[in-house]
């Protein structure tokens, strides 16, 4: 049997840019949600679930002491906040559209 | 205990000054940190440059000069800031009139120089340096664009250096968020800096610029902008900004005015120290390279915790250079439909934009078009909603936004399809002020030059 957690359901995100880089902090909200993140919550989901928004690598860290993942995502931002003509220069958001995820989990 | 107070009083250039006031009212710090610029903030300030040479900096210091400055100096609290952008000298001159207006005497303002590499770039490549990007590693040679700015990265020295020489007020350019903070604590705290440094002494550093990252975007730390406090059930109209209180060992407790909104958890300061991080183990900043994945945030008590655990490694060798090129202008306009049809609407009237702007002998690089209420944020990537909701939307917009390389066009191309207002879908709303033409479309270079070509100066004006 597999089931289907929302991502909204066991953590919170906060996203920022840096040129052309978006970074994805994604903080689990409990110890165990953690260890599901960890488990299931990969780079190449997260680039998949991003589509054309992202153009190059996504490069997952793991953050243990603050139960986070961070996902940096390169060419992300439309060439950079001053030169994007998208409406989320910053990728504020990148934040928000992460948390629609779903994993979908063997138990 | 020897603990020194410093508050994260600005996050961005137009930061509302009223969480700095109450702060400072209640002397709730010794130290109020001021960070004035994100990325592209320095791209803004040189447009007012271009316009004015007495321009070019972050001018919200005006606004502090007159209501915040004379009480902090009234209170004993320093402030330190990299407001003075692109011309610190300025910033400074425009400061020390308006205080000398309200008789204010025994101030003295420092101005830190160095950062603005602008001038010296040709000399630079003629010396040998390629300036290659960072990503791309392309040599600067191949750029086909002007330049705007470009501005070394700097770090903690001269902010130490300055208030070693009893500064009340540090106007500084380019410094590195971070080290901001950092400044101070290597003055307050006597830390060794630069050379000879045993693992003790990193860590230190590290803590410093762990605490700097955190207070440098104000009420970012501090229960805004919030996922993990949502639905954010505390006031956020009077948001207070956080306060940390940082031991000589570089540990340190966060917290914010009791009187204010907003909250102090564990939960809000993960938050924001995994903003704009790229690898938690390597953190470059000018001073040190910080791993930031043993910390630790431990709650104390409601609005209270404790922070600890950044480690150091050597700084650096190089100083990152960001170098800003004008690409062109970014040209837009908001359109709005209200039911019956919005959505059928919105896509017969981007359709007819599309069609007319064809039409025109205009060049036109790029094109978008988004259709507000749908995929205005996220794009190519927003799942639609199922037609039977599309098709009862109570109101939908239109963005359509152009990439042009001669200034005449945007204004061209976007009067060009306000005739729609009476040959288009019924019913569109829409304000010229919604949409602007001619912005600035910068992009950045990001590249490295050794410690060696920099040379920072500090300077104080004595009131």
């Amino acid at each position: 049997m597999s089931k289907t957690i929302k991502l909204i359901d066991i953590a919170a995100a906060r996203s920022g840019d840096k040129n052309d880089v978006c970074n994805i902090g994604v903080l689990a909200r409990t110890p165990e949600d953690y260890q599901l993140l960890k488990q299931h919550l990969s780079a190449e989901l997260v680039k998949a679930h991003f589509g054309s928004l992202i153009q190059g690598e996504v490069v997952r860290y793991e953050w243990d002491s603050i139960e986070a993942l961070n996902f940096v995502c390169n060419g992300a931002l439309d060439g950079g906040a001053s030169r994007s003509m998208r409406m989320d220069t910053l990728g504020k958001n990148f934040s928000s559209h992460l948390l629609r995820m779903e994993l979908t989990i063997e138990d | 205990m020897n603990v020194v107070r410093i508050a994260g009083a600005q996050g961005f250039y137009g930061d509302s000054p009223m969480a700095a006031l109450s702060i400072v009212a209640q002397k709730g710090a010794d130290y109020l940190v001021h960070d004035a610029l994100a990325e592209l903030t320095l791209s803004i300030l040189q447009k007012d440059r271009l316009t004015d040479p007495n321009l070019g900096y972050a001018r919200d210091i005006e606004t502090l000069a007159k209501f915040l400055i004379p009480m902090a100096h009234q209170h004993g609290i320093r402030i330190v800031t990299n407001s003075g952008g692109l011309n610190p000298e300025s910033a400074a001159q425009k400061v020390a009139a308006i205080l000398q207006q309200q008789g204010i005497t025994g101030y003295k303002i420092a101005i830190i120089t160095g950062d603005d590499l602008l001038e010296r770039l040709p000399e630079l490549q003629k010396n040998g340096h390629e300036l290659r990007h960072l990503d791309t590693d392309l040599p600067f040679s191949v750029n086909k664009f002007p330049i705007s700015h470009a501005n070394v990265y700097t770090g903690a020295k001269s902010i130490a250096d300055a208030l070693d020489q009893g500064a009340n007020l540090i106007l500084a350019g380019r410094v590195a968020d971070p080290c901001l903070t950092l400044g101070i604590l290597v003055h307050h705290f006597k830390w060794k800096l630069n050379s000879d440094l045993n693992q003790a002494d990193l860590d230190r550093l590290a803590s410093g610029i762990a605490i700097g990252h955190l207070l440098e975007c104000g009420g970012q730390a501090s229960g805004g902008n919030s996922y993990a406090e949502w639905p954010m059930d505390y006031p956020i109209s009077n948001l207070g900004y956080p306060i940390a209180h940082v031991s000589e060992d570089g540990s340190a407790v966060f917290t914010k005015l009791e009187s204010e909104g907003g909250k102090m958890s564990r939960n809000t300061l993960r938050e924001q120290l995994v903003y704009e991080i790229h690898n938690p183990a390597h953190y470059i900043t000018p001073d040190v390279i910080v791993d930031l994945t043993q910390i630790q945030l431990t709650e104390l008590e409601p609005n209270h915790v404790r922070l600890s655990g950044a480690v150091g490694k050597p700084r650096p060798e190089a100083l990152k250079l960001a170098i800003g090129l004008n690409e062109g202008f970014i040209s837009e306009q908001l359109f709005y439909f209200s039911w019956p049809f919005a959505y059928q609407k919105c896509l017969r009237f981007i359709e007819a934009v599309k069609e007319i702007w064809l039409r025109l002998p205009l060049k036109i690089d790029r094109k978008e078009f988004s259709i507000l209420g749908i995929n205005g944020i996220t794009g190519s990537e927003a799942p639609m909603p199922p037609s039977e909701v599309l098709d009862q939307m109570n109101e939908l917009g239109v963005r359509i936004a152009i990439k042009h390389t001669e200034p005449h066009v945007g204004k061209v191309a976007i009067q060009a399809v306000t005739c729609l207002g009476l040959n288009g879908p019924p019913g569109v709303v829409s304000m010229p002020a919604w949409g602007k033409t001619n912005r600035l479309q910068l992009s950045l270079w990001p590249t490295l030059i050794p410690r060696s070509e920099v040379m920072e100066q500090v300077k104080i004006i004595d009131l």
